[in-house]
């Protein structure tokens, strides 16, 4: 299981953040330099590659380095993979395990010595 | 991604008796109010809580016509305590092409004062799963992203 978990986990990991989301956003669009990535942002630029390190590590983006410039491009396949079917299927039963308790605790349980 | 899992646990604690986590489960009038979110309408068509049974849902948004949500066929079905259910097959054990092909095993066990709720869900293999999924699925890679970080916040 934990075999299994472990990719999903890190990309999961990886989106938790917001200026990676916005790193992901932005590469959506197309690849991108590392200096461009890091100009929206106020931090500095070890912070900021701490960031894409995680991105790269977890698969979602890919970097190249071509003479002094390294590049920065999504993987899409990852980024599929990550927000797959399985997530989704997931985040579906969770929300309505969590909306059949709030119904059996707020609706059925009070009135429950009617039969 | 070839070490995908095709298969989803979930568990909670509800703070009610199997009787009446049963209930909620197993009359229409209270399925609809919670099988699928609001605003969206829930209408309960079959619950026939017996194996071979149908289980079948229709949804509907914004007062239009009602649409298909789930139609399986319920396989093993014990009263408080277990159900299982597939949309591999309809009514009567029917075999039909689901979008989304699953088997869910419901199970409800006394814990305490309240009681453990389990869903386990068995998918078709990730391959086969995601192509099916993607069939009716056609939003923009912003939303998904926002959906996932929105999905990735609430775990945390």
């Amino acid at each position: 299981m934990e075999h299994y978990q472990a990719p999903l986990d890190a990309a999961f990991h990886a989106l938790s953040d917001s200026t990676r989301r916005a790193v992901i956003n932005r590469l959506m669009k197309s690849p991108a330099p590392v200096k461009e990535l890091a100009e929206p942002f106020s931090m500095g630029l070890p912070a900021f590659l701490k960031h894409l390190r995680v991105l790269e590590d977890s698969g979602l983006i890919a970097t190249e380095k071509a003479g002094r410039i390294r590049t920065c491009r999504i993987r899409i396949d990852r980024l599929a993979e990550a927000e797959s079917w399985l997530s989704r299927q997931r985040a579906l039963w969770q929300a309505s395990t969590d909306r059949l308790a709030d119904y059996v605790e707020t609706q059925i349980s009070g009135k429950e010595n009617d039969d | 991604m070839t070490t995908e899992n095709s298969e989803l646990n979930i568990s909670r604690i509800i703070n009610a008796s199997p009787a009446t986590v049963w209930k909620a489960w197993s009359r229409p009038e209270h399925l609809a109010k919670w099988w699928i979110p609001d605003p969206i309408e829930c209408k309960v068509v079959k619950l026939d809580l017996r194996p071979g049974g149908g289980f079948e849902t229709l949804m509907r948004e914004g007062g239009g016509e009602f649409k298909p949500h789930v139609e399986a066929c319920f396989l093993d079905v014990v009263p408080e305590h277990r159900m299982v259910w597939t949309t591999t097959l309809a009514e009567g054990w029917q075999p039909i092409e689901s979008w989304l092909a699953l088997t869910a095993i419901i199970t409800l066990e006394a814990e305490g004062k309240g009681t453990r709720y389990s869903a386990r869900v068995l998918h078709r293999s990730p391959a086969d799963s995601r192509k099916h999924e993607e069939m009716g699925f056609q939003v923009g890679w912003g939303t998904t992203i926002d959906q996932l970080a929105a999905f990735v916040q609430r775990l945390e």
